[in-house]
């Protein structure tokens, strides 16, 4: 009999449960799709152990985090659905029915809409995921050799254990909400007039106001500080605070924003006589305040959520873009070794770290080193010992290369660089690029690196060598956007640099960055070398910093099999005169750069693109409650519009103007916020090339707004339909 | 005392029926029923629960509409109208008075009694003038800047009678009007709704189960089952006697109504 009344009750009830059952299937289907990630990156053909290992633990995180954003939906969309159901429940009690009846009704219900939901949800989820697969596999660059349907199981019990919890946690609070309720309350739910919250319009619009000044000192703030990143470590702490300042001034201002806005929207558009009293603007203005005076939380909530999301996606996607697009100006040649010497900052650093013998050994470096006859090695154990003991010769595979010293700008032993970038910039009348902002790039100064050596790799790239005089000097640099462009504007504007006592001209006014690298590198090698003369740089005797040696392979060779034969190779010490200069540095293929960058965009995209999209879906489904709930609330009043006269049109353009304004005001503040961030970020990003906001930054945030878009049609279709259901009522019934 | 008055007839029902449900099940809930009201007059529909009086209203005030007949407001055929001209219709023509109040809890009284004229796109100097007028004719100037929440249950009725005039209408409909209101708050608005047919000469329809009510009106309509029993003329009798009358007529119907007194 319960059972019957209760499926009788959802089916009666469809509109509004119709709500809650959407939520709870997207929800559903989000999260166990989210789940089998894992899978997907197997089926995918990802075969890196290691990525699956970060993702994993990654993804175990992010599971919490939706969890939570779905249990806030969740509560949300239950509470809209009790107080539709209310008058119900009233009539029941009132009927002679046991509050437990009631409450087993309601919980049977509960059962129900549960039951259709995981099931639904589960199956979109499967479904999902197959898609998602595809997805996974164009995102990691990969091909899908063998793409089978997939079941994850431990997805679904997860899921499962997801939903069970949530459905106690409303059981319980709805049980709470009958036990508690007034019988009165519950029946006259829709007759009582609905007492007003109303703000003084004043402090609304000075709270206003100072949301306005908050927000705006906050991104002059931003602007003007950045992000504490760059800071050094002893200004850390205090670049953090002010960070922390800023961030709850922004997130106060935005909530006071809110808070204010209804005031102030009133006051506004009152003062605008013509327009206020005209057509349903005063209603729609009236119910927008009404509306909004409840809701100014979750806005300001919604707003910093999609604020959040639109920053994340941008940011973490362009990132990735920038490192893609500057692959190969990081990667001129196909395997690059460094050697670092010892300097004078560096030497006592490293003896603590070795046992006394080898301390001994190691002296402070005052001339380079030939790689290229030192590259010998044993064959090293790499799970495999196949290759164990051999002996491997970089001249087995190497055929063009070349050896590029990188020199500091101050003599053997000494200190203090005399090529600095604030130095360069002082000069130019220039700020200092953010990016350098305290860094160590900054307090080493620029590299000095000798022409021929510039030149020899600049021919293996195909490329006319640049002559350099003794008296001229040449800046590169591969890290592309603003560095280069200081640079640059350095050449042009024919600022000298002085060397050790020698005054130096530019050579050229423009700097190539394409030949800038020094070795092969992730984000870049190179943030600024001077290059100048063979017979100037013997004559400076400057300290030695590093070597790199750039090889290409024979032509002809399998690149692949070439990265197989000297992958796994130990270097021996390399010892002058039975000492030790400096040590091995890093060993870098290009294709093991490639495979690294391919994944890492996939990884950063991924995980930019879902946690985004559950964002901006949890934040359109919470304004879509909102939205009907409200139209809902507002029955009455449409039905009184309709019969004092009013056509359909102008209650139309009623619903659709104060839902407009429910979608699109956060959506506005958190592009502004969203828009303020990520000019900083681009600044900070720079060092790594110009960044673009396109390609896949576009498209993505396309389909970002395509389903904000599309929540707020399919909301106002259905409130429309609402209205007109309300209208066609007759009013004495 | 309107023979004198009766120009034209403002509201002309032939043959008016209405019939619910399909085939077989069949509820009649108007059945043939035909009536005029001229300008200027104030008329009550009495009836008991389910006699159709409501329904009634409703094809009237073009809410419902009508199985078969007809009805001219003004010399217009409202059965035939579509249904975006019945918005405009109703917004020009017809004011409306509902039992409880219907005001729009968001609104200041001000805004609801405007409501019509913003609709109607009236220019603001203009609405600002003829809701002050309005208001003070039904002595409410003092709470138009309250909400209706703040407002008693008499004040609520007589905003929404504010709003119903404020248009100028060609007829009042009012359905049970004092049905929620206490016996002084329900004495104050019919006397508004008298006041406002003697001394502006507006057309009102009421429809009511309360013969104290009914008693304030110029003529009074019983309907029985669907179809109009008989009717009362109050003619130059005062109040009291005219009351009289119409409980007597009501306990000839059945007694039913007669519990509001």
């Amino acid at each position: 009999m319960l059972c019957k009344l209760a499926w009788g009750n959802v089916r009666r009830a469809g509109r509004d449960y119709l709500v809650y059952l959407l939520t709870l299937t997207l929800g559903v289907t989000v999260f166990y799709a989210f789940n089998t990630i894992s899978m997907q990156v197997d089926i995918a053909g990802i075969d890196e152990k290691g990525l699956a290992q970060v993702m994993g633990s990654m993804l175990g995180d992010l599971t919490y985090f939706l969890a939570g954003v779905m249990a806030f939906l969740m509560v949300y969309a239950n509470n809209f659905i009790m107080k539709r159901r209310k008058k119900e429940f009233g009539l029941y009690q009132v009927l002679g029915m046991g509050r437990g009846r009631v409450a087993t009704i309601m919980a049977l219900e509960t059962v129900i809409v549960s039951v259709v939901a995981f099931v639904a949800g589960i199956v979109l989820g499967v479904g999902l995921s197959q898609l998602m697969t595809f997805f996974t596999a164009s995102l990691f660059k990969t091909q899908i050799a063998n793409f089978h349907f997939f079941f994850s199981v431990h997805a679904f019990n997860l899921t499962l254990a997801c939903m069970l919890v949530m459905f106690v946690l409303t059981l319980l609070l709805n049980l709470r909400a009958v036990r508690r309720t007034k019988l009165i309350e519950l029946m006259g739910a829709e007759r009582r007039n609905e007492s007003i919250k109303t703000r003084n319009p004043w402090i609304a619009i000075a709270i206003f106001a100072v949301g306005v000044v908050l927000v705006g000192v906050a991104y002059y703030r931003l602007l003007r500080d950045g992000f504490p990143l760059t800071a050094t470590d002893s200004k850390l702490q205090e670049a953090m605070n002010q960070f922390g300042i800023t961030t709850a001034m922004v997130t106060v201002g935005t909530f006071a924003l809110f808070w204010g806005l209804s005031g102030m929207l009133i006051k506004l558009l009152q003062s605008l006589r013509g327009v206020y009293w005209r057509g349903l603007n005063m209603f729609t203005v009236r119910q927008l305040a009404a509306k909004v005076n409840t809701v100014c939380f979750s806005m300001g909530v919604i707003a910093m959520l999609l604020f959040l999301a639109i920053t994340s996606v941008t940011c973490g996607m362009s990132i990735a873009n920038v490192m893609n697009e500057n692959l190969e100006r990081y990667n001129p040649v196909d395997v690059s070794q460094t050697y670092a010497y010892y300097t004078p900052d560096t030497l006592d650093y490293y003896k603590e770290y070795v046992n006394p013998s080898e301390a001994d050994r190691m002296v402070l470096a005052d001339s380079t080193v030939d790689l290229y006859p030192a590259w010998h090695g044993k064959g090293k154990s790499a799970g495999n010992n196949d290759e164990t003991g051999k002996k491997v010769n970089i001249a087995d595979v190497a055929g063009e290369h070349v050896q590029i010293d990188s020199y500091l700008s101050y003599p053997v032993g000494g200190s203090n660089p005399s090529v600095t970038p604030s130095e360069m910039c002082k000069i130019m009348g220039e700020k200092l690029p953010k990016a350098f902002g305290g860094s160590n790039a900054d307090a080493m100064g620029l590299y000095v690196t000798p022409a021929s050596q510039y030149n020899k790799l600049r021919q293996m790239m195909g490329e006319e060598p640049v002559h350099i005089g003794h008296d001229q000097y040449l800046l590169t640099c591969d890290m592309g956007g603003e560095l280069v462009d200081m640079y640059t504007k350095y050449m042009a504007g024919g600022h000298a640099l002085t060397l050790g006592g020698h005054e130096l001209k530019p050579a050229t006014d423009k700097s190539d960055e394409d030949t800038a690298a020094i070795a092969n590198s992730a984000m870049g090698s190179n943030p600024g070398t001077v290059v100048v003369s063979d017979e100037l740089l013997s004559q400076l005797n400057l300290q030695p910093y590093s070597s790199s040696l750039l090889v290409n392979y024979k032509q002809g060779m399998d690149t692949t099999e070439a990265d197989e034969s000297i992958k796994y190779t130990v270097l021996d010490n390399l010892l002058v005169d039975g000492k030790e200069p400096g040590s091995w540095g890093t060993f870098i293929t290009r294709s093991e750069m490639y495979a690294q960058a391919a994944q890492m965009n996939g990884l950063i995209s991924y995980l930019a693109i879902y946690i985004g999209f559950v964002l901006v879906v949890a934040c359109a489904a919470i304004l879509s409650i909102q939205q009907l709930s409200n139209v809902a609330d507002g029955s009455r009043s449409y039905r009184v519009l309709a019969q004092i006269g009013c056509d359909d049109r102008q209650i139309r353009h009623s619903v659709m103007a104060q839902q407009a304004v429910f979608f699109l005001f956060p959506l506005a503040v958190g592009l502004a916020h969203s828009f303020v961030a990520l000019k900083v970020i681009i600044e900070l990003v720079s060092i790594f090339g110009n960044m673009s906001i396109g390609g896949t930054v576009g498209l993505t945030c396309a389909i970002f707004l395509a389903a904000y878009g599309g929540y707020f049609l399919v909301t106002y279709l259905m409130s429309t339909g609402m209205v007109q259901a309300a209208i066609a009522t007759r009013y004495s019934e | 005392m309107q023979t004198t008055h009766m120009a034209t007839p403002v509201l002309e029902v032939a043959h008016l029926e209405k019939v619910y449900g399909a085939l077989g099940n069949v509820t009649r809930a108007l059945n043939d029923v035909s009536f005029t009201v001229n300008r200027g007059e104030f008329v009550g529909i009495m009836g008991a629960s389910g006699s159709g009086k409501s329904t009634l209203l409703n094809c009237v005030s073009t809410i419902d509409s009508a199985t078969s007949g007809t009805i001219r407001i003004n010399g217009q055929d409202v059965t035939r109208m579509k249904q975006a001209k019945l918005s405009q219709f109703r917004r020009e023509e017809l004011g409306f008075i509902f039992q409880d109040s219907n005001l729009l809890d968001t609104l200041t009284a001000r805004e609801n009694i405007a409501l019509p004229l913003t609709i109607a796109r009236t220019n603001s100097a203009e609405i600002s003038t003829r809701v002050q007028d309005v208001a003070a004719r039904l002595s409410i100037s003092q709470v138009l800047d309250k909400y209706p929440y703040q407002m008693s249950g008499g004040q609520q009725q007589r905003v929404a009678a504010a709003r119903a005039l404020v248009t100028d209408p060609t007829m009042i409909m009012a359905d049970e009007p004092t049905g929620a209101l206490d016996s002084k708050s329900a004495r104050l608005l019919l006397e508004s709704l008298e006041a406002l047919n003697r001394r502006l000469r507006a057309t009102v329809l009421m429809v009511t189960h309360d013969s104290f009510a009914a008693s304030y009106t110029s003529r009074v309509l019983f309907i029985r089952d669907g179809k109009i029993f008989t009717e009362l003329r109050r003619g130059d009798t005062d109040r009291r006697e005219f009351f009289d009358r119409i409980m007597e007529v009501v306990a000839m119907m059945g007694g039913e109504g007669s519990d509001a007194l």
